[in-house]
């Protein structure tokens, strides 16, 4: 169990001695029981700090962003930013450090394991309730409590939790400055890839009926891609409006921009879209879940990403997000890497 | 003349500059016949090749796409082809996990010297694509259902 | 024109509309949406994940078609939707005056020949929420109501195991005809019984904008307030918000080139999003809203005052899926309440 007046502590000491400049975290929002990210500055801003199964967020994405607001201003980093995560978002900065988006020492990773009782997902949940409404939850041991209306209601965490938290693999933050909580491995509650290997029995027409299914639902709200810390593109490839100009920019090149896909949300530019990005994610995505999360029309994206990153495992003996130093899933290759599909 | 018949597959073929398509070129001046179903576009290498380019020519309406490069060992910078085995069995891989039918897409090793192997690869494939007709699944040429 | 129709006779009423093609809430993979009827109606939905804004305006919408042969002038063939009948079922109230606010941009104010072919073929019928279909509506703060017929053709009322069945318009009364002897007249304990449910629904808790009279005045006053990137701090300008808005309606437009010799494609208009960081990025480069803050006050303001100066009317109709879509809990509500009570 983590004491919360750790976390808040922990916190409140970086920001008093000066060894952050920020701590991004989690903290009550205003619309029941989910928490959202929090951006404090102030030692007095710790006590807003919380850790309760409604942090599902992937706060690295925050790191990308803070990033970015430096670069556009031409800033140093100065002191490291400090950042509250979970192992899944750990490994997600672990990714970011391997492709030196930014330095090891600028990130102050406040660590917390969830001990394998994971986050929630609100859709189970909502089912769990049957239409009321959650204002407040709490871990405790293998469950999480809930507040409700009609009183507290009591739920097995392994019922309600987000499908990636059942299949995952470590929830304890392996790179970290700091860490709360107990290192529990090993404690898989579904098999990793099991969502994979039963899409897998399909066969080759009913898995495509299946896509098309979902990919005409699709309705390119970009969301999958914003709430990624890995899509971290100024430019992105499958979206020519993300073209950067400048007044030097010609109208030839602003008229002859490359569009690899259209903007229209149809099935063929769909597929195409997300095909590219799974590909783009190939060896770097952590399977944080937050793209099938945010997804308005629920397709299961993670089914993409978790095929590739199999592969990865399985083929190339590659694990995302393992260790800084590493080499990048594409930019390497062993000398046994399967070649017997090439003619 | 059945319609099957009458179909004749688009091929979109992504060769290397030093090996592949020097293949190619070799075929040609032996005068050895094949389909001409394939259209060549030359890369400097495999490994420069990204995957965008293969999704996209399915997008665009290729019936079936082909990279080849050379054998292991002689690519002209080393690596590269190293690189791209790795980068095309996730793309044929992600293909076949959507749905797509996996003679669709294939690579292959065709030297320069190899001009003969060139033109039976492209016999091969579009022997294979004949019966799986026109490629509709990624493509944007075909009509649009409206959806909300 | 009121009547009474038996839960057990609705699906008997809809085969009776031949002629009009019927969307009814479906709810597959786990979200609601509008599908073609199949096999029985189900009506037990809270609402559909987005809005019956994409008939009239669809997310892809082709306006004319070109080709050019070199040397030649270009020809440009207008394609017009092909738009048949259709009669939408079970759209809730705040759904409803999204309609309205549509028309208002694409109708009345400036006649967009391709909204309308759609919009003119459109009936809708609207279900009244007897309680609140989610945690996070606010219908009534906005000058809406869970009962409201506005931009609906007919409303029903759930009344257990009957619907009370109101015609609200002319298009709404050709429906109800030809429903035949399957609706009945309402008895009098029928209206005394809507009356009751309706009491009920108006009287159900919601959210609330605090002060929505005085909310445009203090929008407008509060335009350089720093709030505004405070409250955007966590967005991530995933766009769902809008693209899920009953009344969010901005677009752009492209030419899908699908040949070079001859040149040919096609000029489409699609869904754009004013909270996609490049949404204002000019020519130059410069972009006027550059950050979440400025970009999240454009939402807001349009919202709840732009539109009100320039209708009469406050452009959201409280229908939550924003707050409940947000994937970090920005929480529409919560900013305008804060930004209002602020600006003092």
């Amino acid at each position: 169990m983590i004491n919360l007046q750790d976390l808040r502590d922990t916190a409140r000491d970086l920001l008093a001695k000066g060894e952050a400049r920020a701590v991004i975290g989690f903290r009550r929002g205003s619309r029941g029981m989910a928490a959202e990210p929090a951006f404090i500055t102030r030692p007095e801003e710790a006590d807003e700090l919380v850790w309760d199964p409604t942090c599902v967020h992937n706060l690295a994405l925050y790191l990308v962003e803070d990033r970015k607001f430096l670069a556009h201003n031409r800033a140093a980093p100065g002191l490291p930013i400090a950042i509250v995560a979970k192992g899944c978002d750990a490994r997600a900065i672990v990714v970011l450090m391997q492709e030196h988006y930014f330095k090891r020492e600028d990130v102050y990773i406040i660590g917390v394991s969830c001990e394998g009782t994971g986050v929630v997902d609100e859709r189970k949940l909502a089912v769990h309730l049957n239409g009321a409404v959650a204002s407040n939850a709490v871990f405790d041991g293998d469950d999480y409590v809930f507040t409700t209306v009609q009183g507290e209601k009591r739920l097995a965490a392994r019922d309600v939790m987000a499908d990636r938290c059942l299949e995952c693999r470590e929830p304890f933050p392996r790179e970290h400055n700091a860490v709360l909580g107990e290192n529990k491995t090993g404690r898989e509650l579904a098999a990793p890839f099991t969502a994979l290997a039963r899409f897998e029995t399909l066969s080759a027409t009913e898995r495509w009926t299946y896509w098309e299914r979902q990919f005409d639902r699709c309705i390119r709200c970009f969301a999958c891609r914003s709430v990624c810390p890995m899509c971290f593109c100024d430019e992105c490839v499958v979206d020519s409006i993300t073209f950067p100009v400048t007044a030097q920019t010609t109208a030839e090149e602003k008229a002859n921009r490359i569009r690899w896909i259209e903007r229209s949300a149809t099935r063929s530019e769909n597929i195409t879209y997300h095909m590219t990005r799974a590909m783009h994610l190939a060896g770097r995505c952590v399977d944080c879940g937050e793209c099938e999360r945010v997804c308005p029309v629920n397709i299961p994206l993670r089914l993409l990403n978790n095929k590739m990153e199999r592969e990865a495992r399985e083929r190339f003996g590659y694990e995302p997000g393992a260790s800084i130093g590493g080499a990048s899933l594409v930019g390497s290759f062993r000398d046994e890497d399967p070649g017997s599909f090439i003619r | 003349m059945s319609e099957q018949e009458a179909y004749e597959p688009r091929i979109i073929a992504f060769l290397c500059k030093w090996c592949s398509s020097a293949g190619s070129d070799l075929a040609g001046v032996s005068r050895i016949q094949y389909p001409a179903n394939a259209t060549p576009i030359t890369v400097m290498c495999t490994g420069a090749i990204s995957p965008m380019y293969i999704l996209s020519a399915f997008n665009k309406g290729a019936d079936g796409v082909l990279v080849s490069g050379c054998h292991l060992g002689d690519c002209h910078y080393m690596e590269g082809n190293y690189l791209a085995r790795r980068k095309i069995h996730l793309v044929k891989e992600l293909l076949e996990f959507i749905g797509v039918e996996p003679n669709r897409f294939r690579m292959s090793w065709v030297s320069a010297a190899e001009g003969a192997k060139y033109a039976q690869v492209i016999k091969d494939f579009v022997a294979d694509l004949k019966p799986l007709g026109p490629q509709e699944k990624l493509s944007r040429t075909k009509p649009e259902a409206e959806h909300l | 024109m009121e009547k009474i129709l038996d839960k057990k006779r609705i699906d008997d009423w809809i085969n009776a509309l031949t002629g009009w093609e019927i969307l009814t809430p479906a709810l597959e993979d786990g979200v609601w949406a509008y599908r073609p009827v199949s096999g029985a109606i189900r009506l037990d939905h809270t609402n559909t994940a987005q809005p019956p804004k994409g008939l009239a305006f669809p997310q892809r919408e082709v306006f004319f078609s070109f080709e050019q042969i070199k040397g030649e002038a270009p020809r440009l063939t207008q394609i017009l939707p092909d738009a048949k009948q259709r009669a939408v079922f079970g759209v809730r109230p705040c759904d409803g005056r999204g309609t309205v606010r549509m028309d208002k941009v694409f109708s009345d104010h400036a006649a967009d020949i391709y909204y309308q072919s759609r919009r003119k073929n459109i009936v809708y019928v609207g279900l009244a929420c007897n309680q609140p279909p989610g945690a996070n509506c606010f219908c009534l703060s906005v000058g809406g109501s869970p009962i409201s017929s506005d931009g609906l053709d007919v409303l029903l009322t759930d009344l257990e195991d009957r619907y009370f069945v109101t015609a609200v318009t002319e298009a709404g009364k050709a429906l109800i005809a030809a429903a035949g002897g399957l609706l009945a007249e309402p008895a009098a304990n029928d209206r005394a019984q809507v009356e009751k449910v309706h009491a009920q629904a108006v009287a159900h808790p919601q959210r609330a904008i605090d002060k929505p009279n005085e909310t445009p005045a203090k929008l407008k006053a509060s335009f350089k307030s720093p709030l505004w990137e405070e409250l955007a701090r966590a967005c991530i300008g995933c766009g769902i918000c809008t693209f899920l808005c009953p009344t969010c309606h901005c677009f752009d437009i492209n030419d899908e080139v699908t040949g070079s010799a001859p040149m040919r494609g096609s000029r489409v208009r699609t869904w754009d999003n004013c909270q996609f960081p490049d949404f204002t990025m000019h020519s130059s480069g410069h972009n006027p809203r550059e950050n979440s803050g400025a970009r999240l006050r454009q939402r807001v303001c349009h919202k709840f005052q732009y539109f009100f100066e320039n209708f009469g009317m406050h452009q959201c109709t409280g229908c939550g899926r924003c707050i409940t879509g947000c994937p970090v809990g920005i929480d529409i509500v919560s900013v305008v309440n804060k930004v209002v009570e602020h600006a003092g």
